[in-house]
């Protein structure tokens, strides 16, 4: 090997070294802290980077704040420690960190995915090699729905309820106390956005217009003017909280003075960076997590204490599919099918002091959509919506 | 109703215009470009996308504007969305004539094949939308509000407000300018020549580096402008902002005639109105295939665009 081809392959193996490195840090390992102890491993997967990275990291908040918990009480029993999966809440990204997360025997149980299509996404690699979810966040309803072909039995579960509960919800917040109400919708072309509207509608919502729009949309003029032609009165979108700001202050410049309303994709603090408060004031929003704060003042201010920031969106889901991982653990589940079948079996309570326990095909028993609003740039929870 | 209607159709008029003047800018970019080289500049996307972050930057860090800060109002206003005009101008300009610098003269000089130049600046975008990604954290960038949208009234039943007006002034502005400088001006005479026959401008003493240098920073200085545009309109931007918008003014280029400066001017226009019309009378879904069956049916007619492809043809 003559020294040009010498330099040549020191540069292919630094590179090859550069992109392993890359590629090693989407799935990144928090750092051994207990070496005794026995080691487990579990998972988080949802957004950390991207548009929507703030849902993630509120999420991965809550994970580590229930196994710093758990460790400190565990202390020489057991050291669990979190695998960060990065799927930027997309389905395309998840396909490509899945395989990778399925093939670490590692890892038990993944809290997670966050968002519906990375977690369809998903599945098939976890399904194949029996992983345990349970999701704070995906609330699509087809994942559990045994007619729409059991996509995600047996692995899948979740903590909130689905969007067949926050359709009619939505509707029902966003008109609450408008006397004839002229609702107009828009959806992101996500399925998401669009089985929100699907199941507003079998709620039974009368509709005065409707739109739907690509998620990359900036420039809402036209669908203003259906609005105004519409004369109404309730708009709602059932999208995510960066078009939704957009959308929300382009609405306002228009001279709209009606209700602004969103689900829980809208339902990020992310919103209050991207639109004045007098913009956002009043905007109504639901979801199926519960703050903190609303729970008990002393959890919240526990949690801010340990994490050093405060609690997020789904922060309480988070901690409580943690808990279900964690408890498991503790009484000795040290496989990826043991770990199933304890999930299955599991029987707790929340941290919100309601019963906990999941139906055959993954879906939480019980559970209620929660009501929000904005007001003076701050979101506040105001609610089950009955 | 119909009253409605006209009320309507006034009002998407005056918001697809603003739009429209936004596509011309940045297709200005395109074709300026295409006109002199041959060769299709798609790092202009990010060129625009580098502006926006400018006037957020002059808006948010120079200014100190936060989202709960009151509008600017009077010559303080003015003095503020001058510099932003301004800042996004240049960070444009400058980083266009960058790319030309690394991406595409020494491709140029050695000769290489047409499709070299394309990757590259292919690369180039990609680099650049990286780069951004990874210093926002891939997040949406929200602009303080530093201009109040006044009504400046009602024209056929169309609301006049103050952004959509001034995008529509300053972008004719800035087009006629633009139009008199390659007219007028011995760099805009020396870029027409190049862009008729480079050869024969070489062997006149024209200073072909030079030129293409002013090409890429006239192009990057209106593409910056439409920069500053859309934060006025839209007060966001994000990393991957350039692409769709990219790709929009890029239809409108080739619409027009790419090349050619008035067909960026009357493509641009029809695109923004024809987006604004379409998603309104068919549903917003059906936007991109209104614009793409008529951008079709024109090239079957008119396969180099509506008005050619010569940059020689300036006037609007």
């Amino acid at each position: 090997m003559n020294e040009r081809q010498y330099m040549k392959k020191q540069r292919l193996i630094s590179v090859a070294a550069v992109i392993a490195l890359a590629a090693g840090s989407a799935v990144a390992v928090a750092p051994a802290s207990n070496a005794a102890a026995k080691t487990v491993t579990i998972a988080y997967q949802g957004p950390l980077t991207g548009e929507e990275a703030q849902v993630g990291i509120d999420e991965l908040n809550g994970v580590k704040y229930a196994v710093k918990l758990f460790n400190a009480k565990n202390k020489g029993k057991f050291n669990v420690r979190i695998v960060e999966i990065d799927d930027q809440g997309s389905g395309t990204e998840a396909a490509k960190v899945a395989p990778g997360a399925a093939s670490n025997k590692k890892i038990l149980g993944i809290v997670g995915p966050a968002y519906s299509g990375a977690t369809i996404a998903s599945l098939p690699f976890y399904k194949q090699t029996n992983l345990p979810l349970i999701s704070p966040s995906a609330t699509r309803v087809s994942i559990t729905d045994p007619a729409q072909g059991l996509i995600g039995f047996p692995v899948f579960h979740r903590i909130p309820v689905t969007d067949r509960v926050q359709g009619p919800a939505l509707y029902k917040l966003a008109t609450r106390g408008v006397s004839s109400p002229k609702v107009f919708v828009i959806d992101d072309q996500s399925p998401y956005g669009v089985g929100l509207v699907e199941y507003m509608k079998l709620g039974g919502a009368t509709l005065a217009g409707q739109d739907s729009v690509p998620d990359k949309t900036t420039d809402w003029s036209a669908t203003i003017s259906k609005v105004k032609s519409a004369s109404a009165n309730v708009v709602i979108f059932t999208g995510y909280y960066a078009q939704a700001a957009t959308l929300f202050r382009q609405l306002r410049d228009s001279g709209y003075t009606g209700v602004l309303a969103g689900g829980d994709g809208v339902l990020s603090p992310g919103i209050l960076t991207l639109a004045s408060a007098s913009i956002l004031e009043g905007v109504r929003l639901t979801g199926g997590t519960v703050p903190l704060a609303e729970i008990s003042a002393k959890l919240e201010a526990d949690f801010k204490a340990k994490m050093g920031v405060s609690s997020g969106t789904y922060a309480a889901e988070s901690i409580d599919a943690a808990n279900i991982f964690l408890s498991c653990i503790s009484k000795g589940v040290n496989t990826r099918a043991a770990m199933l079948k304890c999930v299955k079996a599991y029987k707790g309570k929340s941290i919100t002091g309601s019963a906990l326990s999941f139906d055959k095909y993954g879906d939480t028993a019980g559970g209620v959509m929660n009501g929000f609003e904005i007001k003076g740039g701050a979101i506040k929870y105001t609610g089950a919506v009955k | 109703m119909l009253s409605n209607f006209q009320d309507q159709f006034a009002s998407l008029t005056v918001g697809g215009l603003s739009l429209g003047f936004i596509y011309v800018l940045i297709a200005l970019g395109y074709t300026m470009v295409y006109g002199v080289l041959r060769m299709i500049n798609f790092a202009n996307s990010e060129v625009f996308m580098y502006g926006t972050f400018a006037t957020i930057i002059v808006i948010r860090d120079l200014f100190g504007f936060t989202q709960q800060s009151e509008p600017a109002t009077g010559f303080r206003l003015v003095y503020i969305l001058f510099l932003c005009l301004i800042a996004s101008m240049l960070m444009s300009g400058i980083l266009s004539i960058f790319l030309e610098l690394v991406a595409y003269r020494r491709l140029r000089n050695r000769g290489s094949n047409k499709l070299a130049p394309l990757i590259s600046a292919i690369g180039m975008s990609i680099v650049l939308a990286e780069f951004m990604r990874i210093l926002t954290d891939s997040r949406y960038v929200g602009s303080p509000r530093v201009m109040e949208k006044k009504s400046l009234g009602t024209f056929f039943g169309a609301e006049l407000r103050l952004d959509n007006v001034i995008i529509i002034v300053a972008g004719l502005i800035l087009f006629v300018s633009l139009s008199q400088f390659v007219q007028r001006t011995r760099l805009g005479k020396a870029i027409r020549a190049v862009s008729m026959n480079e050869d024969a401008a070489k062997l006149m003493g024209v200073n072909l580096n030079f030129v293409v240098s002013g090409t890429f920073l006239v192009g990057g200085l209106m593409t910056g402008a439409a920069g500053f545009f859309y934060v006025l309109k839209y007060e966001n931007t994000s990393f991957n902002i350039g692409f769709e918008l990219g790709i929009a003014a890029f239809t409108a280029a080739i619409l027009g005639g790419i090349g050619n400066i008035k067909g960026a001017f009357y493509g641009g226009i029809a695109l923004g109105l024809l987006e604004t019309y379409a998603s309104f009378f068919l549903g917003t879904q059906w936007k991109a295939v209104t614009v793409f069956i008529v951008l079709v049916f024109v090239l079957y007619f008119r396969p180099n665009g509506v008005f050619g492809e010569a940059i020689t043809q300036t006037r609007a």
